[in-house]
C-alpha cells in the first residue's frame, strides 16, 4: 500500500515524472538552441517557468465558462500523469498494467490535445478559434497514422504467429527478446510513429497550431497563471510518456537491474535527439500540408509495412 | 464579427502582434483558414520627422533624416544630401562618392541579411534565422571598423563624407565578404532547395508583371515579378556611373523569387564592393566649400534603397533651413500588393506575403492632410500646432475628456 502511493506520487509517477518531463524539456530547449547556435536556457530554466506560472493570478476572460477555462488545464495534465501509469517510465514495470492498455494509453495521451483544443474553442479570442481549430484538424490528420503505427508491433507478433496482446509491458519484453530489432524489421511505422510523436507534442513542423507569427499563441492565447503552467506540465509529462512508449514498443530494453533502467533511459534521450534534429531541419508546415502529409504519405506508410508484413508471412 | 454565427471572421494583424516588429493594423477576413478580403491601416509609427526638419538647418536636418531608418540609415542620408548638394551646385570628390557606395552596399547587405532571417522566422524556419543573423554580425563589425556605428553609421555630411577608408579597413572588409559571399550562396541553397521551405514559399503571393506594373511595386518585390526597376541602373547616382551594380531580374513573382532576388542582390553587393575597393579613386574627402544658405529652388532625389525606390523632394526658400523636405518610402508603394497578393490564400500564408515585401511601417508613416476642394487657402500648421493637433487626437480617442483646452494641454 505505501509502496504504491510512492509509485503513484512519487516515482517513477507523479512529481518524478514532472520532474523528468521539465529536464526532458530542457534537454529539448537546450538542444535546439545549440543546434542553431544559440546558448540556450540553464538546466532549471523550464523547473523556475513552471514554478513562476503556477504563482501567477490566472485571469478567466470574458465571454467563457470559468469552470471549464480552470477544469480543462487541470483535466489535461490529470490524463497525461494517467497515461503515464500503464507505460514502463526509465525501464521500470509499469504502476499498472493490463490487457488493453495500449488502447488506454493512447486514449489518454489524446486527452491532453483535446483539451487544449477545447480550451481554445471555448474562449471568444479569435485566435484562440483559429487555434483550436487547427489543434483539432492536426489531430485528426496524425491520430489515425500514429496509433496504427503503435499497434503495428503488436500485429507483426499475430502475424509471426506468436502470442500478442495490446498490453505494453509484454509487448515491450517481446520487443527486447526479439531476435531481430523491431528497428531493423519495422522500419517504416518506427518513423511513423516518431515523427507523429512530434505531431501530437505540436513540436515543429507541426507547430502550426501554435505558430507564432500567425496566430499568436494559438489556443492558449487567452491563458496566463496556474492554466497555462498546468498545459505546460502535461505537455512535458506526455513529451516522456511518448518517448517511453515508443521507445518500449519498438526498441524494447525492458528488464530487470539499474543497467536496464539506465540503457532503456538513454534509448528515450536518444530518441529525444532525433527529434530535436528533426526540428532544427524542418521549416513549420501550413495547417493543410500538414493534413495533406499524415493522409497521402504518413498512413499510406503504415498499411505499406502492414503489407510487406502480409507478404513476408505468406511467402515464407 | 460574430464568430458563433457564421464561420467568416475578422483575425486582426497588429498593432501589436508577434509577426510585426512594428507597428500596423490590418483586418484579415477569413472563411475558415482562407482570407477573403485584406485591409490595413497604417499610421501608427508617425513621428513628425518631415515638419522636424523644416525647424532645423540643413546640416542639423542630415540627422535628423538619417534617423528615419534604423536599417537604412545611410540611403535616407544619401537622398538628402545629393539632393542638397545639387541644389548648392557642389563637386563633390569621386572618393567621397565611391565610400558612400561601398556604404549604401554593406548596408544592402545588412538590411537583406536581416531580412533573409525575418522571414525565415515567419515561416517558421528558425535554424535559418539564427544563423542569418549570425553572420549579419560580420557585416555589422565591418560597418562598426569604419565608422564606429553599428547601425547610424553618419557617414554623409553635406559635400563629402567623414572618414576615409583605410587600407586596414578595406582589408578587413574583402576578408568579411569573403566569409558573407560563402555563407549568402550556403543560403541560397538552402532557399532554393529545401523541400519543407519550398512548399512555404513556392506558388506563394504570385504577383505576376503586370499586377506589379499596376500596382507600381518597386525594389526586390518587383525585380522578384520581372519589372526591371532599380534606380541604381535607371538613374546612377554618387558612383554608380563608375562601378554600375547589374539588375537582378526573376520572372516567377513568387515568395521564393523575392527570397532569391535579395540573395542575388547580396551576390553582386560582393562583386561591387570588392571592384569598388579594387579601384578607389584618390582625392579629397570633402567639396571645398559647401554654403550654408542655399539659393530658392526645389529638387527630386531619387536612390535605391535596400527596399526599393526611396524618393525626396526638397525645396528651399534662400534660408539656412529646408522649407520642405518630402519623403516617400519603398514600404508605402509596396504596401498595396500585400492586400491583393493575400486574398485567396491561407491564413498561414499572410506573414510571409506580408514580410515579402520587407515592410518598414515607421519609415513610411506620414500625416496626410486633405485639403476640401471648396478651400482654396491651405493651413500652414507649426510645429506647436501640431503637437496640440496629435494630444487633442488622442485625448478624444481615449475619450479622456470631452472639452478640451487647447492653451492648457500645451503645458501638459
Amino acid at each position: 500500500m505505501a509502496l504504491d502511493l510512492f509509485n503513484l506520487l512519487f516515482f517513477p509517477a507523479g512529481l518524478g515524472l514532472i520532474g523528468a518531463g521539465l529536464l526532458y524539456q530542457w534537454a529539448d530547449r537546450k538542444l535546439l538552441a545549440r543546434f542553431q547556435n544559440r546558448l540556450g536556457p540553464r538546466w532549471f530554466q523550464p523547473f523556475a517557468d513552471a514554478m513562476k506560472l503556477l504563482g501567477k493570478e490566472e485571469i478567466s476572460p470574458q465571454g467563457s465558462s470559468p469552470v471549464l477555462f480552470a477544469f480543462l488545464p487541470m483535466l489535461a495534465l490529470a490524463g497525461a500523469l494517467t497515461a503515464a501509469l500503464y507505460v514502463p517510465l526509465f525501464g521500470l514495470a509499469p504502476v499498472f498494467s493490463f490487457p488493453g492498455d495500449l488502447i488506454v494509453t493512447l486514449y489518454l495521451m489524446s486527452l491532453l490535445t483535446m483539451c487544449i483544443g477545447l480550451a481554445g474553442a471555448q474562449t471568444r479570442d479569435r485566435f484562440s478559434l483559429a487555434g483550436a481549430l487547427r489543434v483539432f484538424t492536426q489531430m485528426f490528420a496524425y491520430e489515425a497514422p500514429f496509433i496504427l503505427a503503435l499497434l503495428t508491433p503488436s500485429v507483426a507478433l499475430m502475424l509471426a504467429g506468436q502470442p500478442s496482446s495490446w498490453q505494453i509491458s509484454e509487448l515491450a519484453t517481446a520487443a527486447a527478446n526479439a531476435p531481430v530489432s523491431h528497428l531493423l524489421t519495422l522500419p517504416i511505422t518506427f518513423v511513423v510513429a516518431l515523427v507523429g510523436l512530434m505531431g501530437k507534442l505540436e513540436l515543429p513542423p507541426f507547430d502550426a497550431p501554435e505558430a507564432e507569427t500567425e496566430i499568436v499563441a494559438g489556443a492558449l492565447t487567452e491563458y496566463s497563471g496556474r492554466g497555462l503552467a498546468l498545459f505546460s506540465l502535461a505537455r512535458a509529462v506526455e513529451l516522456v510518456v511518448g518517448l517511453t512508449l515508443v521507445t518500449a514498443l519498438y526498441l524494447g530494453g525492458v528488464g530487470s537491474g539499474p543497467l536496464a533502467a539506465v540503457l532503456f533511459t538513454l534509448k528515450t534521450i536518444g530518441l529525444l535527439v532525433v527529434i530535436v534534429v528533426l526540428q532544427t531541419l524542418l521549416a513549420r508546415l501550413r495547417i493543410d500540408q500538414t493534413v495533406n502529409l499524415w493522409w497521402r504519405i504518413g498512413s499510406v506508410l503504415v498499411l505499406a509495412q502492414w503489407l510487406l508484413l502480409i507478404l513476408y508471412r505468406v511467402l515464407r | 464579427m460574430n464568430a458563433s454565427t457564421t464561420d467568416r471572421f475578422v483575425i486582426p494583424i497588429g498593432p501589436q502582434h508577434p509577426a510585426l516588429k512594428e507597428p500596423g493594423h490590418f483586418e484579415f477576413t477569413v472563411e475558415g483558414e482562407t482570407v477573403i478580403d485584406a485591409t490595413v491601416r497604417l499610421g501608427y509609427a508617425h513621428r513628425g520627422i518631415e515638419k522636424g526638419a523644416e525647424g532645423r538647418n540643413w546640416t542639423q536636418s542630415l540627422y535628423l533624416l538619417e534617423r528615419i531608418c534604423g536599417i537604412c540609415s545611410h540611403i535616407h542620408s544619401t537622398a538628402y544630401v545629393i539632393g542638397v548638394e545639387q541644389m548648392a551646385e557642389v563637386e563633390v570628390p569621386g572618393r567621397a562618392q565611391a565610400i558612400r557606395e561601398v556604404i549604401a552596399e554593406l548596408e544592402r547587405i545588412h538590411s537583406h541579411m536581416l531580412w533573409l532571417g525575418v522571414a525565415a522566422h515567419d515561416a517558421g524556419f528558425d535554424s535559418l534565422f539564427m544563423y542569418t543573423w549570425r553572420d549579419r554580425e560580420t557585416v555589422m563589425d565591418l560597418l562598426e571598423t569604419i565608422s564606429g556605428n553599428r547601425v547610424h553609421y553618419s557617414a554623409n555630411i553635406l559635400g563629402g563624407v567623414k572618414f576615409d577608408l583605410t587600407d586596414e579597413a578595406a582589408a578587413a572588409i574583402l576578408k568579411g565578404i569573403d566569409f558573407l559571399e560563402e555563407r549568402t550562396r550556403h543560403y541560397r541553397e538552402v532557399v532554393s532547395q529545401d523541400a519543407f521551405f519550398l512548399q512555404r514559399t513556392r506558388n506563394v503571393g504570385t504577383m505576376t508583371r503586370e499586377e506589379a506594373l499596376q500596382l507600381g511595386v518597386v525594389g526586390p518585390t518587383a525585380r522578384a515579378s520581372g519589372v526591371a526597376r532599380d534606380v541604381r541602373v535607371d538613374a546612377p547616382y554618387i558612383a554608380y556611373n563608375e562601378f554600375p551594380a547589374q539588375i537582378q531580374l526573376l520572372g516567377a513573382g513568387d515568395l521564393e523569387a523575392r527570397f532569391l532576388v535579395r540573395i542575388d542582390e547580396m551576390l553582386d553587393c560582393y562583386r561591387l564592393i570588392r571592384e569598388l575597393l579594387a579601384g578607389m579613386p584618390a582625392g579629397e574627402l570633402t567639396a571645398k566649400r559647401m554654403p550654408r544658405k542655399l539659393k530658392p529652388g526645389e529638387v527630386i532625389s531619387r536612390v535605391e534603397a535596400p527596399r526599393g525606390e526611396l524618393f525626396y523632394y526638397i525645396r528651399s526658400t534662400g534660408g539656412e533651413q529646408p522649407d520642405r523636405v518630402k519623403v516617400r518610402t519603398p514600404t508605402l508603394c509596396n504596401m498595396g500588393s500585400v492586400l491583393t497578393q493575400t486574398v485567396g490564400h491561407n491564413l498561414a500564408d499572410v506573414p510571409m506575403i506580408l514580410v515579402g515585401i520587407d515592410p518598414c511601417f515607421s519609415c513610411n508613416d506620414r500625416a496626410v492632410s486633405v485639403r476640401r476642394a471648396g478651400r482654396a487657402e491651405g493651413q500652414a500648421w507649426s510645429w506647436a500646432d501640431l503637437r496640440r493637433y496629435g494630444i487633442n487626437y488622442y485625448r478624444r480617442q481615449l475619450n479622456l475628456d470631452t472639452d478640451h483646452r487647447p492653451t492648457d494641454l500645451l503645458t501638459y
